[in-house]
């Protein structure tokens, strides 16, 4: 019943704007990081509802700005800001992270991984987090990526089934036990 | 919110100040305690059929039973017939919030889910079956619940925890083929949502051009802004308030919510804060209507911020059992209308007279649900009888007294069921509403006839009433 009224609002609350996604993803630059860095963190305070070994830690918001500098920098690490259009025009509502690896034994010998998609709340549900995957495996290609993966917490079922919704499947698991400290 | 039975005289003028309040809320909770003991319970099971002799049980149980048996056997929709499960509810609570108390268990449910069984009954004609359920997760009791529907003709939910009062009516509405309600969502919204049709019409308002703030995010308020939607006021001049703030699309806790509380997730996406953001005062500031379901007054809506509403605004202030305003308090604010959960003040927005009479109403008509049409049905029918005895801004909606008004809200409700082709007996309103009168009035009449025969005490610590 709620979804109904959901999809009614969505029509109701964009009247004026196309059917096509209302977002506009491009590459980010060094001017982007301060708004990148808040939707970062979001992102990670999302994870640690999932498990406890995923706590967030105090200094996150120094690293995430450090993790997205370091990516402007690296020829294999793409960061992708999406944003508004109308009104929100120029405001920053989504950051994708991903980067290019090498699989040593395996082919395809290169790996596109997804690390960090993220949407401001408003933003979800209209086609726009798989215009970001889009837009994000197609760079990945370009960069010569013969498959592309995406790390998400084990527990996210939201992200699983729009991963699997798309074709993606669990290829390799991580899992993990904490150790007490010495 | 179970006041319905406390029989205390109506008082002119709203109490300014708590104390004697206290004093006299005090005096009523011990002398409760003392009649619990004295009484032992506040329903029983009592035959329904004559026995002359012990010959009689050969009818009523084995051997003649068993031809009844393969009755129901070969069309389970017979036992809605050929036994009591038509006019038998279970009234079910995990005891995780209990009124005022918060989680403190089944066991300690028990005394309130008798009292509303005595309501059903009293007020709906309707036995009513209190069963607390000890159960550790949502998902166990919804378990439960479908297990004990063969016995039932419906269910009522009671005192269950926000968010998973959600998850639990949403799960068994969908799985359970009989009618299944929870109060403290629907009932109260649905009184609410009564008490606001009467506001707007007093004030010459409409509902789709009204801004309102809804204080206070759990149970009643959620579903009282969906009915509202459904109504057509636009959810963008709805703005929702907890005690983080205005609840926007923006907010730092909107991933939490995503994963623990969908429900509240979505009005936030749906409602994006009204177009306001902040604390109460910046919603209030020209908004029409205050619809608060929160945590008790006196001082949580400041009269500042009723004055700063738009013009005669419209003040609910449902918490118990203090409001989060004194009415007179709102009043003095330029409030044009105020309404309290409370039976001592004018106004009094009521659960009691909406959940007797929707069970009466769907059971009547062998409902296989309960959807948001029959809610807001309903809610229309108490608001339109509140003319009966004239509409106006200190008698908003029927009070407890007006009995005549439970049938009206039957009929509506049955009439209802068969236009949503859910009824399995489709009868007419005029119908509906002679069968809800006959069998309340039986209601009445067994009460009044067991307490004149002697068989319901007297209250002991009363004088007994007079021969006349």
């Amino acid at each position: 019943m709620t979804e109904r009224k959901e999809s009614t609002k969505r029509a109701a609350s964009t009247p004026t704007e196309a059917p096509t996604v209302p977002i506009h993803v491009r590459v980010a630059t060094e001017a982007d990081i301060p708004p990148l860095v808040p939707l970062l963190v979001r992102l990670k305070r999302l994870n640690e509802e999932f498990d406890p070994l995923l706590k967030v830690r105090s200094d996150v918001e120094a690293q995430a700005r450090e993790i997205l500098r370091h990516d402007l920098a690296n020829p294999r690490a793409i960061v992708l800001a999406a944003e508004g259009v109308g009104p929100d025009k120029d405001r920053v509502i989504g950051v994708v992270r991903a980067q290019v690896r090498d699989r040593v034994f395996y082919t395809p010998e290169l790996e596109g991984v997804i690390l960090d998609i993220y949407l401001l709340p408003l933003y979800r549900r209209r086609g726009v987090g798989e215009y970001l995957l889009q837009e994000a495996t197609a760079r990945l290609k370009e960069k010569g990526a013969g498959l592309v993966t995406a790390e998400f917490p084990t527990q996210n079922e939201i992200a699983a089934r729009f991963y699997a919704k798309r074709g993606f499947r669990p290829i390799t698991a991580l899992h993990a036990r904490a150790l007490e400290r010495a | 919110m179970v006041e319905a039975t406390s029989s205390r005289s109506k008082r002119g003028a709203p109490a300014e100040g708590a104390p004697e309040e206290e004093r006299a809320d005090e005096a009523r909770s011990a002398r409760a305690v003392r009649l619990a003991r004295f009484y032992q319970g506040k329903v029983e099971t009592v035959p329904k059929v004559p026995v002359r002799s012990l010959a009689d049980f050969a009818l009523w149980y084995t051997p003649g039973i068993a031809a009844v048996s393969r009755a129901i056997e070969s069309d389970p929709e017979e036992a809605f017939d050929l036994t009591g499960r038509g006019n038998t509810i279970a009234i079910v609570t995990d005891g995780s919030r209990v009124l005022g108390l918060g989680n403190i268990g089944p066991r300690a449910a028990l005394p309130v889910m008798e009292g509303k069984a005595l309501l059903f009954k009293f007020l709906g004609g309707v036995d009513a079956v209190p069963l607390p359920i000890d159960v550790a997760s949502p998902e166990a009791l919804v378990e439960t619940v479908l297990r004990i529907a063969p016995a039932f003709g419906g269910i009522n939910l009671e005192d269950i925890a926000s968010p998973k009062c959600f998850f639990v009516l949403e799960e068994l509405q969908k799985r359970c083929p009989i009618p299944v309600w929870h109060d403290d969502q629907l009932g109260t919204a649905a009184a609410t949502v009564a008490g606001l049709l009467n506001a707007l019409a007093l004030t010459h308002r409409s509902m789709r051009e009204v801004r309102t703030v809804l204080l206070g995010a759990g149970a009643a308020n959620l579903v009282t802004a969906r009915l509202l939607v459904t109504l057509g006021h636009d959810p963008h001049q709805l703005t929702l308030v907890d005690h983080k703030g205005v609840l926007t699309g923006e907010r730092e806790d909107l991933d939490e919510l995503m994963l623990h509380n969908p429900w509240k997730y979505r009005l936030a996406l749906q409602t994006d804060g009204g177009g306001r953001s902040g604390t109460l005062a910046d919603a209030l500031a020209g908004a029409d209507v205050l619809l608060a379901a929160s945590t008790p007054g006196p001082h949580t809506v400041r009269p500042e911020w009723v004055r700063s509403m738009a013009r005669d605004p419209v003040v609910f202030a449902l918490a118990n059992p203090v409001p989060e305003i004194w009415p007179s308090a709102a009043l003095e604010a330029g409030a044009a209308i105020v309404a309290t959960g409370r039976s001592d003040f004018p106004n009094q927005v009521n659960n009691s007279l909406i959940f007797p009479a929707v069970f009466r109403g769907v059971l009547d008509a062998r409902a296989r649900s309960i959807p948001d049409e029959i809610v807001l049905a309903a809610a229309r029918e108490l608001a339109a009888r509140a003319e009966d005895r004239g509409l106006s801004a200190q008698h908003l909606l029927p009070t407890m007294e007006e009995s005549a008004v439970f049938p009206h809200i039957a009929a509506a409700v049955g009439t209802e069921a068969v236009r949503l082709g859910i009824a399995r007996r489709r009868r007419t309103r005029e119908e509906f509403l002679a069968m809800a009168r006959t069998t309340m009035a039986r209601a009445a009449r067994l009460a009044e006839t067991f307490a004149r025969g002697g068989l319901i005490a007297p209250m002991p610590d009363e004088p007994a009433p007079k021969e006349t």
